[in-house]
């Protein structure tokens, strides 16, 4: 990528501060209140200097300081060849108004990945390993404390509403992104090799458009700034972030903001519950989107689409429901007809995620029921994994039916989300067991079903689904006992996978700890010790006796045959 | 009649159930003071009523504690040591120890069975019988202390520098093992399954982190499968070894070996001698405890009112998910257990 970027940097350059200024003129008027910020941080190559510059921000000084870091880090950029860099930009601080949160999120962000750049790159040539990994954690410490005053900063100047303004600023720069996004598609085929390794990232976080450009949802970013697990076959993989730094983007719809949060915390968790929360979101979107001038309905949305599912993608990688929903939605924003008025078209996409959800979660679910209550009867003894609404909703119906059967919850630290599937079994009045994950096998000689939910289903006939789901397969296998997945065909990925490890997502590993007494408190002082908090695992599809979808009972295997015949979740 | 409980062997039990001698190590090291004790004791006058007296309490500790097979395995040494030396020491006296003891030629070997039907009368009271047996109990204590160090040369043999291992749980054995093969090998990576609900897996994970070169992983058990694709060797301790080969170990050993046989990696169980038991036990309905479940969901939850939870303690592993034994003799192989079973115990004491 880097040679790339060099063949087109001074366009975009030049395109951004087009951009900039024209959003800058509009916003000045609304906000007077902003102080200069220096784009050029992201150039600062340390950890000392992302303080200075937070400082900055916070305590309002003069851009004196700022400056002067900045011409220091002009210098460097000069001096590592990088005469794209307009010096208009770094000058042009007095007049920054309107980006100001937005360059500043950039630069925080910039800035960080740069000391965190920096700190590896340092401690690899003068430390040994060890010292390497402690100065990593520090610098990525320093950021990470200083980050949350300049955001609540920037909220509270964001909040008073959204003036025209304002809005009129983020459309422009929208525009601008879209453009360039336009103009970096054909870049990937002529791949030069990188000559400038090292001004790179510096490079990228000067960069506005880099949202837009970022990698596609499936996935993961090689290293964030608070990425830091340290187990080394997961450092391809992100830890999950204690605060959502991006909760400022005025770009960002506030329902996704929020959703964003959310996602983040995990108080919207499971895969249903994730597609449902994001298409809701995406309907306000879609309602208080406004067609910039001169612009085509649908392709501005998309873009603007494509923005917030950017967004939502760092706040916590995107579940295969959400993508697929996410790539429905854009192929129906392809086919809007062109000759209707855009509130007409606007009721239309509200109209295709209702049914959306309708069709593929709701009615799915149903189907998917009433397969399974024929394979429910009298004296039966469910087994099922951790919580998922679809079992509950299988469980709820074979109860509506006075069918006499009993479950057994199994439940693994740390999410122990099978407390909740049995607080809601408990509320239907089903008899329920519950144990822990190690004690499946104590459990199992009973069940006489499996019932697993899952997050997807992956094209190889794996499936993905929460961490333990596997292992209590596996028990069940080996006891015999019948194992039914669950899962509606809009959780189908195009993906293949073959273990747990490639792709997955690490959760807090402080979930782990257990109170002040564990052993495992304050574990980052402890030598190389690591917990290491897994979210999904896969398992084999000889593991699997049958996959229920609303289509039919269908082996493993037939994931590739679903995914062809039913091209309405196609890609 | 029946037999009243050594002051002694009341306060082991006491000790064992409020938590005060915890581990197998140290339970079988108490036992054996206490047969000791009973031994150096003037309480009996010949082999049979010593016997008597050592059945006797280790009836008594089984019925207390069933699930310390440990106490009985001690008991079961022990009389076959006083089997042994009475054996001797009458043969001796007999005058043709040259003759049926000294050496097992092939030949006696296929005429012995009929003499050896012939049942030896312990009764008779014999000379020197209490210092022999004082001087055979210094060797199984010193094969006791020793057993734990004999297991970790071990390790050498079999890790090499740059593996991933996985655990479960927190065993001694294991603890002391790891912590030699640290020493020894280079850049090893220890994944441990923390054992819920009791967590001791973390505390392994803390003291083997004091270590240098070494990666330690703490997963929750749910995540044993993901990860058992990249492990090169599954190093788990037991409760107790049972006549077939198989486990009698903490919970989620099962899972554990089922994952490592899926992913055909093997499966190494360090068990010292003195944890092998003439049972034969093959599902774990016929051994099985649970333990309190309030750490497995909190009892005034809701759902906790009206919901079965079960904390099972052990897990039963069927011996053919075991690859090796490391003991402190030395490694075995499962089917391998029945016979050093028939060498560590007389046959008449497999039933107390």
């Amino acid at each position: 990528m880097p040679g790339t970027q060099d063949a087109v940097a001074p366009e975009k350059t030049r395109e951004q501060v087009m951009a900039e200024r024209e959003a800058k003129k509009l916003a000045k008027q609304a906000k007077k209140q902003n102080k200069p910020q220096s784009p050029a941080t992201p150039a600062t190559p340390a950890a000392p200097a992302t303080k200075i510059i937070t400082e900055v921000v916070q305590t309002t000084i003069t851009t004196k300081l700022t400056t002067t870091t900045t011409t220091k880090a002009q210098e460097k950029l000069d001096s590592l060849a990088i005469k794209t860099v307009p010096p208009t930009v770094a000058n042009g601080n007095d007049a920054e108004a309107g980006e100001k949160s937005r360059e500043q999120i950039k630069a925080d962000r910039g800035a960080k990945k740069a000391a965190k750049k920096a700190g590896k790159g340092a401690g690899a040539k003068v430390e040994d390993t060890t010292q390497r990994l402690s100065d990593l954690k520090e610098s990525d410490k320093a950021p990470a404390k200083a980050a949350p005053p300049a955001t609540e900063n920037d909220l509270e100047k964001k909040k008073p509403a959204l003036s025209k303004a304002e809005r009129r600023a983020i459309q422009e720069a929208q525009r601008a992104a879209k453009t360039q996004g336009q103009a970096k598609k054909p870049q990937p085929a002529g791949k030069a090799p990188p000559t400038a390794a090292p001004k790179e990232p510096k490079r990228e976080s000067v960069s506005p458009t880099k949202a837009a450009t970022s990698s596609s949802p499936s996935k993961c970013p090689a290293s964030t700034p608070s990425g830091e697990c340290r187990v080394k076959l997961f450092n391809h993989l992100v830890c999950a972030k204690e605060d959502s730094q991006f909760i400022n983007d005025p770009l960002v719809h506030p329902s996704i903001a929020r959703l964003g949060v959310q996602y983040a915390k995990r108080t919207v968790v499971g895969s249903n519950a994730r597609c449902i929360a994001f298409l809701h979101a995406l309907r306000q979107v879609v309602h208080d989107f406004e067609t910039p001038a001169k612009k085509e309905f649908g392709r501005s949305l998309d873009a603007a689409v494509k923005h917030h599912v950017d967004h939502l993608h760092k706040c916590r990688p995107l579940a295969v429901s959400v993508s697929n929903a996410y790539k429905q939605f854009k192929n129906q924003l392809t086919q809007l007809p062109a000759d209707i008025p855009e509130t007409e078209l606007k009721e239309l996409l509200g109209h295709f995620i209702d049914t959306y959800i309708e069709n593929q979660i709701g009615k799915a679910a149903q189907a998917i029921s009433g397969f399974l209550q024929e394979k429910i009867t009298d004296g039966d003894v469910l087994l099922t994994f951790a919580c998922s609404s679809l079992i509950q909703f299988i469980c709820e119906e074979a109860k509506r039916r006075k069918v006499a059967f009993r479950v057994i919850v199994v439940d693994s630290r740390p999410g122990c989300e099978g407390q909740e599937m049995l607080r809601r079994l408990h509320a239907y009045g089903i008899p329920c067991t519950y144990v822990l994950i190690n004690a499946v096998g104590y459990v199992m000689a009973e069940a006489t079903k499996v019932l697993l939910g899952a997050h997807a289903l992956l094209a190889n006939g794996y499936v993905m689904a929460r961490t333990g789901t596997a292992q209590v397969a596996l028990v069940a296998n080996a006891h015999n006992v019948p194992v039914l997945v669950c899962c509606e065909t809009h959780k189908f990925s195009e993906r293949f996978q073959t273990d747990a490890i490639v792709y997955n997502e690490l959760s807090d590993p402080n979930q782990l700890v257990r109170g002040d007494k564990c052993q495992l408190n304050n574990w980052k002082a402890k030598g190389k010790l690591m917990p290491l908090n897994l979210n999904y695992d896969i398992t084999p599809p000889e593991l699997v006796s049958a996959v229920v979808t609303e289509v039919a009972i269908l082996p493993c295997t037939s994931v590739p045959v679903i995914l062809r015949i039913k091209p309405d979740i196609g890609y | 009649m029946r037999e009243q409980p050594l002051k002694e062997v009341t306060q082991l039990i006491h000790a064992i159930k409020v938590g005060l001698v915890e581990g197998s190590y140290s339970i079988t090291n108490k036992t054996l003071d206490i047969f000791k004790y009973i031994i150096m004791s003037k309480s009996w006058q010949n082999a049979d009523a010593l016997m008597q007296i050592v059945r006797g309490q280790c009836k008594i500790l089984q019925a207390a504690l069933p699930q310390e097979t440990v106490t009985s395995n001690i008991a079961r040494r022990i009389l076959k040591l006083t089997r042994e030396e009475f054996d001797l020491l009458h043969a001796k006296v007999q005058h043709f120890a040259d003759d049926s003891q000294a050496s097992l030629s092939l030949h006696k070997l296929v005429t012995q069975t009929s003499e050896s039907n012939v049942s030896v009368d312990y009764s008779v009271p014999q000379q020197g019988l209490r210092e022999a047996l004082l001087d055979h109990l210094q060797e199984v204590e010193t094969e006791l202390e020793t057993s734990s160090e004999n297991i970790c040369v071990q390790a050498e043999e079999h890790i090499h520098s740059s593996e991933i291992i996985l655990t479960l749980g927190h065993s001694r054995s294991v603890e002391n093992f790891l912590k030699r093969a640290i020493k020894k090998r280079q850049f090893l990576t220890i994944i441990v399954a923390e054992c819920a609900p009791a967590c001791r897996g973390h505390n392994l994970a803390a003291s083997l982190a004091a270590e240098k070169n070494v990666e330690i992983v703490v997963i929750p058990d749910a995540a044993i499968f993901a990860m058992m694709s990249r492990v090169n060797k599954v190093i788990i301790g037991t409760h107790s070894v049972l006549a077939n080969g198989g486990l009698r170990a903490a919970c989620g050993a099962y899972t554990v070996a089922l994952a490592a046989k899926h992913y055909s990696v093997p499966v190494i169980v360090l068990a010292p001698m003195y944890k092998l038991s003439p049972l034969h036990l093959c599902e774990q309905d016929a051994f099985n405890m649970v333990g309190c479940a309030e750490d497995v969901i909190p009892y005034d939850s809701i759902p906790a009112r009206e919901a079965k939870v079960y904390s099972p303690m052990f897990d039963y592993v069927p011996p053919e998910l075991v690859t090796l034994f490391i003991s402190n003799t030395g490694g075995h192989a499962p089917s391998y257990v029945y016979r050093l079973l028939t060498e560590l115990y007389h046959p008449e004491d497999l039933e107390i």
